[in-house]
C-alpha cells in the first residue's frame, strides 16, 4: 500500500492544459526526484499535494485520506515544504523563521515550550545555519536563507518533505550537502522526500524515483537509471549532450551549439 | 532571542508605567495652571466649588483617559493591517478604514440616531459597520488588481479614503451652517466633546478586550507576514485569522473614531517605532504599541491643547504634521530596499 496515492489527477491554468491523467504512488520513505523543462508542471505538481491547489480531475490521497479532507493544521503535521521565492517584509530573524514551524502544534498557547525550542536548535545545526542564527533573514545571501526554509521545514517535524528547486542558490559544497542532509533525514527519520529539481546528475545520485514531466502533459517515472537516459532526456528537453558512466554515477552533459563538441546530427 | 512570558510581561510592564507617567504628567500640565495641593483637597473647599478640581477632574482627566484610548486602538489596529497587508506603510487612516468608520458617524448623527445601550451608542455601531465595509471594499478592490498586490491595495486605500472624505464633506454641507462647523473640527480629529464617563469606560472596556483578542492571534500574525502560501503549509487558516482580525481591528478602530473623528498617522508611526526598538514579533508588538500608542497621543494632546492657547487645535493636526513627512521618509526607504509585492 503507497503512502501517497495520485490518481488520474488533472489540471490546467486558464488556457493552458499542465497536468494530464498523471497517476502516480508513492511508498512511504522513499526519495523523489520531480525534473522538467519549464512550465511542465513540477511546482503545480507540488502545490497539488500540498493541498494549495486543487486538482480539476482526480484524486490526491495521503494514508488512504483525500488531502482535501486534512485541514490546515493538521495538514502542516503531514507536510512541510521549502518554496523558491521569498519576499522579506519585517525583520525576523533566522531563529524566529524557524521556530514557525511549530505554530500547528501548540493548540492556543502563545510561547513556545522546551521541546519547540530543541526541535529549532536541532534543525539549524543540521542545516549548518546556527552560525547567523540571530541575524534577520533579509540580511542573507540567497543561498544561506534557502538553508534557512530547509530548516524550517525539518523542524516542522513532518513525515513528507516537499521542495521546490531547493539548491538552485546554492554552491557546489552546500548543494551536496542539502542532498545528503535530505538522504539522512530519509534513512534516519523514515521521511518520504519530493523535490524539484533541474540539476538531473544530482538527481541521478541521490534519488530512488524519478518523475519526468514533459510539455503536453506526458510523463514519465521509474528508477533514475532508466528514465533519465540520453535519448529521453534529448526528447523532453530538446538539448543533446553526452551521457556517461564514472563508476557507479551516470551523468549527462548538455551540449550546445557554440560549446567545444558540438551536437552531432 | 525567543520571547518568554516573563520577557513580555516585563517589557509590556514598563511601557505600561511609561504611559502611566506620560499620563500624571499631562494631567498637571494645560493653559489652566493649577495647584496639585489645592485639588488634593476635594471637589469642594469649605463649601465653595473647587475649581483646579473640577479642572483636573472633570476636564483633563476624562480627555487624556480618552486620548489614551484612542491611540492604543489605533496603534494596535495600524499592526494589524501591516501584518495581514504584509505592508509597512498600511495603518488604518491611509487604508480609508477610519473614514469608512467615520462615513457611518455622520449617517448615524444626520439620521437622528442617538440609542445608547450599555455606553455603546448608535454612533458606534454604525461606524464599525462602515469600518468593515471599507475593509470589504478595500480587500475587494486590491483582489481585483493583482493576487492581493500591496501597491493595488494601498492605492484602493487611497482612493476610497479620498471618496469617502468627500461624501462626509457633502452630507455635513447639507447639513446646515453649524453642523458643518462641528463636522469639520471632528473630521481633523479632535478631543473636545467629552462630558460623561460612562461611555468611556464602556469603549475602553471594547478596545482593551480588542486588543487582547488581537494578542491571542500574534503568532498568526508573525506568520502571516511570510504571504500566505507560506502561512498556509504552517498550518495557518489564512480565512478565518484575515476575518477575526479584520474584525478586531474594524472594531477599535471604529470605537475610536466615533469619538474623536479621523486622527491619521498614530497607527503607522507607533509601530515601526516599537518595531525598530523592540524586534518584529506580534505578541510583543501588539502590547507595546497599544501603550506607547496610547502614551504618543495623550503627549499629541496635550501639544494640541498647549500651542495655541486659549484655543486649541485638533489633535488630528498635530499627529498629521508629524506624522506626514514620517510616511514619507519610510515611502523612500522602503521603495529602495523592498520590490513590491511578488516581485
Amino acid at each position: 500500500m503507497s503512502f501517497i496515492k495520485i490518481h488520474d489527477v488533472t489540471f490546467g491554468y486558464e488556457h493552458q492544459p499542465v497536468l494530464k491523467a498523471l497517476s502516480l504512488a508513492v511508498e512511504k520513505n522513499s526519495f523523489w526526484a520531480i525534473v522538467g523543462p519549464n512550465g511542465s508542471g513540477k511546482s503545480t505538481f507540488l502545490n497539488l499535494l500540498s493541498g494549495q491547489l486543487k486538482p480539476q480531475r482526480g484524486t490526491i490521497h495521503i494514508d488512504d485520506k483525500p488531502v482535501a479532507s486534512f485541514s490546515t493544521r493538521r495538514l502542516a503535521g503531514v507536510l512541510s515544504m521549502v518554496r523558491q521565492e521569498f519576499v522579506p517584509v519585517f525583520g525576523f530573524s533566522v531563529r524566529q523563521a524557524v521556530m514557525m514551524a511549530r505554530f500547528y502544534k501548540r493548540k492556543t498557547a502563545l510561547f513556545e515550550e522546551s521541546d519547540d525550542i530543541e526541535a529549532v536548535e536541532s534543525a539549524l545545526a543540521a542545516t549548518d545555519t546556527m552560525a547567523f542564527a540571530d541575524r534577520p533573514l533579509r540580511t542573507l545571501s540567497g543561498g544561506e536563507r534557502q538553508r534557512v526554509f530547509i530548516a524550517r521545514a525539518l523542524a516542522q517535524e513532518t513525515p513528507i518533505l516537499l521542495l521546490d528547486e531547493p539548491t538552485c542558490h546554492l554552491d557546489l559544497k552546500h548543494q551536496v550537502r542539502i542532498f545528503d542532509l535530505l538522504r539522512q533525514m530519509q534513512v534516519e527519520q523514515g521521511k518520504t522526500v519530493l523535490l524539484v529539481t533541474h540539476d538531473i546528475n544530482l538527481a541521478c545520485q541521490y534519488c530512488d524515483r524519478v518523475l519526468l514531466l514533459g510539455a503536453d502533459g506526458t510523463y514519465f517515472q521509474g528508477n533514475p537509471e532508466d528514465v533519465l537516459d540520453s535519448q529521453r532526456i534529448e526528447g523532453v528537453f530538446h538539448v543533446k549532450g553526452y551521457q556517461g558512466l564514472v563508476c557507479r554515477e551516470k551523468f549527462f552533459i548538455p551540449l550546445g551549439n557554440f560549446s567545444k563538441d558540438r551536437p552531432k546530427e | 532571542m525567543i520571547l518568554t512570558p516573563a520577557k513580555l510581561v516585563f517589557r509590556t510592564g514598563l511601557a505600561g508605567l511609561l504611559l502611566l507617567v506620560v499620563m500624571a504628567g499631562c494631567l498637571l500640565i494645560g493653559s489652566q495652571d493649577i495647584s496639585l495641593q489645592k485639588v488634593l483637597q476635594g471637589p469642594s473647599i469649605e463649601g465653595v466649588p473647587n475649581s483646579d478640581y473640577e479642572i483636573l477632574v472633570g476636564v483633563r482627566l476624562p480627555r487624556i483617559i480618552l486620548a489614551a484610548i484612542v491611540g492604543a486602538a489605533l496603534a494596535c489596529s495600524g499592526v494589524v493591517f501591516q501584518a495581514i497587508l504584509r505592508n509597512p506603510l498600511a495603518d488604518p487612516y491611509i487604508l480609508g478604514v477610519s473614514s469608512g468608520a467615520g462615513l457611518g458617524s455622520i449617517v448615524a448623527v444626520l439620521l437622528g440616531w442617538t440609542w445608547t445601550f450599555w455606553g455603546l451608542s448608535a454612533l458606534m455601531v454604525a461606524s464599525f459597520i462602515g469600518a468593515m465595509g471599507t475593509v470589504w471594499l478595500v480587500w475587494s478592490i486590491g483582489r481585483v488588481t493583482g493576487r492581493v498586490h500591496v501597491t493595488g491595495l494601498l492605492l484602493a486605500g487611497v482612493v476610497v479614503n479620498a471618496l469617502f472624505s468627500a461624501v462626509i464633506m457633502f452630507l455635513a454641507s447639507i447639513a446646515g451652517a453649524k453642523k458643518f462647523q462641528t463636522t469639520m473640527l471632528w473630521l481633523m480629529g479632535s478631543f473636545a466633546e467629552l462630558d460623561k464617563m460612562a461611555p468611556l469606560l464602556a469603549s475602553g472596556v471594547v478596545v482593551v478586550l480588542g486588543i487582547l483578542f488581537i494578542l491571542m492571534l500574534g503568532n498568526h500574525l508573525n506568520i502571516l507576514s511570510f504571504g500566505r502560501e507560506d502561512a498556509r503549509s504552517l498550518g495557518v487558516s489564512i480565512e478565518r485569522t484575515c476575518f477575526l482580525a479584520f474584525g478586531c481591528a474594524a472594531l477599535i478602530t471604529s470605537v475610536a473614531v466615533s469619538f474623536s473623528g479621523l486622527i491619521g498617522f498614530v497607527g503607522l508611526i507607533v509601530p515601526h517605532a516599537v518595531r525598530l526598538v523592540a524586534g518584529p514579533d506580534h505578541r510583543q508588538l501588539i502590547p507595546l504599541s497599544a501603550l506607547v500608542g496610547a502614551a504618543f497621543l495623550v503627549i499629541a494632546d496635550a501639544v494640541a491643547r498647549i500651542v495655541v492657547a486659549p484655543a486649541m487645535l485638533p489633535v488630528g493636526v498635530v499627529t498629521a504634521m508629524t506624522g506626514g513627512p514620517f510616511f514619507l521618509i519610510l515611502l523612500i526607504r522602503y521603495t529602495k530596499t523592498i520590490h513590491w509585492g511578488q516581485s
